[in-house]
């Protein structure tokens, strides 16, 4: 048990280095091509994303780590789920399932009424 | 340039503020972008919500290596802060921004209130740490976390200014222990909301990557200045900034 939450804590800092690392790039790329942060920035396009981190676009890096930054902690009650059905802890795996269902709603309410 | 230095410097004196101070920052961030960069109330909330999960998620991960934080109390609360999250998230794409911003006016005298309170009872709260507790009130508990999640997204904080006298007062949870959890919570209450800003379109990555990289800097020099620091003074001082705030958003939205 001791282990699997220290996995958790781990998880959850690795993911967030990964998604600094990803900000920091961009906001570099936004200095180096002198864009004012207060300039308006694109909008997400998922399609657009890998075109824009192969050819050093700044708001690929920016998005990709937003991105990061946002599916950091859902990602830590993914983890949480896999652990707790391995110890087998149901009605806390039935939680961490509720909790994600609360986020994939948020997500499609928002996208529908967007 | 002038921009650049500004936003980075302001988010990282909200990460340290927020960092001394047990806070996530949003209560800080929000007001620097609406009043000092002219930003909507909404864009400024969405850029808020992702840099408090970026520093709840790093202070989260201590907190669960060393196993301060309680994760089944923290995620059984997370499923009602999501929830709160996403009526919180909905609503405010309903309301007004002059309501938003009042009621982001009312929020700021309600921490400031909190924090002058605090400074009393500091010492008087700190000595249950480290011992066996048990969870009381879990109904009571449901209901403030719902709460914190709407407050969290309606208005771009973390909701640990709920939660922490939440479980420490009235669900019986240590001081310390009460204070990790939330901060586990944060995440996810934060994460419903954002998730929602960023479908809606009210996510500027230009602004939000260097704010929440200003913001992840200044939490992480915060925590090492914690012990140099005299928290008592920095507290008093942080109660005038969020009235002088509060009088700012007030006007702001009465303008």
């Amino acid at each position: 048990m001791i282990d699997f939450e220290r996995t958790l804590g781990r998880l959850l800092i690795g993911l967030t280095y990964v998604a600094t690392a990803l900000l920091v790039v961009g906001v570099l790329l936004m200095l180096a091509s002198g864009i004012s942060p207060l300039s308006g920035g694109p909008q997400l396009d998922p399609a657009a994303l890998p075109i824009d981190l192969v050819t050093l676009t700044p708001a690929g890096f920016l998005w990709l780590g937003l991105l990061a930054v946002i599916a950091t902690p859902i990602g830590r009650v993914i983890a949480a789920a896999v652990g707790f059905a391995r110890t087998g802890e149901h009605g806390m795996v039935g939680v961490a399932v509720g909790i994600l269902v609360v986020i994939a709603v948020a997500i499609g309410t928002a996208v529908a009424g967007s | 340039m002038a921009d650049w230095i500004l936003i980075i410097a302001g988010g990282a004196a909200a990460g340290v503020f927020g960092s001394l101070l047990g806070l996530g920052g949003g209560v800080l961030i929000v007001p620097l972008l609406t009043l000092g960069f002219g930003l909507e109330l909404r864009e400024a909330v969405g850029v808020s919500l992702v840099s408090v999960i970026m520093t709840s998620s790093a202070a989260a991960g201590v907190y669960l290596e060393r196993h301060v934080a309680d994760l089944r109390l923290g995620m059984r609360l997370e499923l009602f802060t999501a929830i709160g999250a996403l009526v919180g998230g909905t609503i405010a794409f309903l309301l007004d921004e002059r309501f938003l911003s009042l009621l982001f006016a009312a929020l700021l005298v309600y921490v400031a209130l909190s924090m002058g309170r605090s400074s009393i009872s500091e010492t008087e709260t700190a000595g249950s740490d480290g011992r066996p507790y048990a969870v009381r009130n879990l109904p009571l508990g449901i209901v403030g976390a719902t709460w914190a999640g709407v407050a969290s997204a309606l208005l771009g904080i973390g909701g640990g200014i709920v939660k922490v006298p939440l479980m420490h007062l009235a669900m019986g949870i240590p001081l310390r222990v009460a204070t990790a959890t939330s901060n586990l919570m944060v995440g996810i209450t934060a994460a419903a909301g954002a998730a929602i800003y960023l479908a809606r379109g009210e996510i500027d990555p230009y602004v939000a990557g260097p704010t929440a990289i200003g913001v992840f800097v200044g939490a992480s020099l915060g925590s090492r200045l914690a012990h140099r620091v005299d928290l008592r003074i920095l507290r008093w001082l942080f109660v005038v900034v969020l009235l002088y705030t509060a009088v700012q958003m007030f006007l702001r939205a009465t303008a």
